[in-house]
């Protein structure tokens, strides 16, 4: 099944495309608005930007519970097999879990997290709901359940392999990599994928189209 | 018990980030200013990733059985559990 992809393209040829692999979850809800705002100030300098669903999230019809991380890999490698010339792979956050696999000039990663920092939060949310409703939990008792069934996690639903996968996902060498965090040594703003309720950056989008540009350039992209 | 210790000064910041709530109410919160429940930012998820953020910003590991809802009623005792933690 085809995935959606979010292209925005100059009139001219591109220079390259940048291959946005997104945060994961939730986070990439609060984090789309910002990226798409990127893409555009992406497109303005000549750069093709391409955002895709990856299966089971967002607007996908793929269900969350058949997919995992080997799953969203291969997508990742088949979206840019797809691109027509020069690929920049820019992930963000969880998304540099599985942004290692297409053949590019170069990636960039923003804030990469492990997969085991993201299981740890979506258990403590389901230990805590469960709590609330009286029911005795912890994140042992749910890892232990995650081992036979699929396991709902803050409206996620994820499949045995999902969590032990996230349970061990590192992202993974690749090069030319640019890694890179918030704040003075890295982008300014603030990480909206933490936001309780999303927010948008504008300066952190223009931070983060800027820093992308520059680090092409590097990977001898004209 | 707000002392602009290491600590409180990145419980601030991690609270601001979590929560969206700007420097200024950031750099409002006292002792006795109220969380879960008090603010409507602050559901089940945004506990779950003050937990974890906490976790990797003040380098220390929290255990389920350490949570208990008095931790998260006011600002003052969620600080006085992480100085604890970070003095080990």
């Amino acid at each position: 099944m085809t995935e959606h992809q979010l292209r925005i393209a100059p009139a001219r040829t591109p220079r390259a495309t940048v291959l946005i692999v997104p945060p994961l979850f939730e986070e990439a809800n609060r984090t789309r608005r910002t990226l798409v705002i990127a893409m555009r100030a992406l497109a303005e300098d000549g750069f093709a930007a391409l955002l895709p669903d990856l299966p089971g999230q967002n607007e996908s019809l793929v269900p969350l519970v058949d997919v995992d991380l080997a799953r969203w890999r291969d997508a990742v490698a088949e979206v840019a097999a797809g691109i027509e010339g020069p690929v920049i792979v820019a992930s963000v956050r969880g998304g540099a879990l599985v942004d290692d696999q297409p053949k590019a000039a170069g990636w960039w990663r923003l804030a990469p997290v492990g997969g085991s920092s993201l299981l740890r939060t979506l258990m403590r949310a389901r230990v805590s709901a469960d709590r609330e409703a009286g029911i005795d939990s912890t994140i042992e008792i749910l890892h232990e359940r995650a081992r036979t069934a699929p396991l709902l996690l803050a409206g996620n639903m994820l499949s045995p392999a999902m969590i032990e996968q996230l349970a061990a996902a590192e992202a993974r060498p690749v090069e030319p990599l640019r890694s890179i965090g918030m704040g003075a040594d890295g982008i300014a703003g603030t990480p909206l994928w933490l936001r309780a309720e999303p927010g948008e950056d504008a300066a952190m989008a223009a931070a983060i189209a800027a820093d992308i540009a520059a680090w092409s350039k590097t990977c001898g992209i004209n | 018990m707000t002392d602009n210790s290491p600590v409180d000064v990145k419980l601030r910041a991690l609270l601001a980030d979590v929560l969206g709530l700007g420097e200024a109410r950031a750099a409002a919160l006292t002792a006795d200013s109220g969380l879960f429940g008090e603010l409507p930012e602050f559901d089940s998820m945004a506990v779950a990733t003050v937990l974890t953020e906490m976790e990797d910003r003040l380098g220390i590991l929290i255990d389920d059985d350490e949570i208990d809802g008095e931790i998260f009623e006011t600002y003052g005792n969620l600080l006085a559990f992480s100085q604890r933690k970070v003095t080990g």
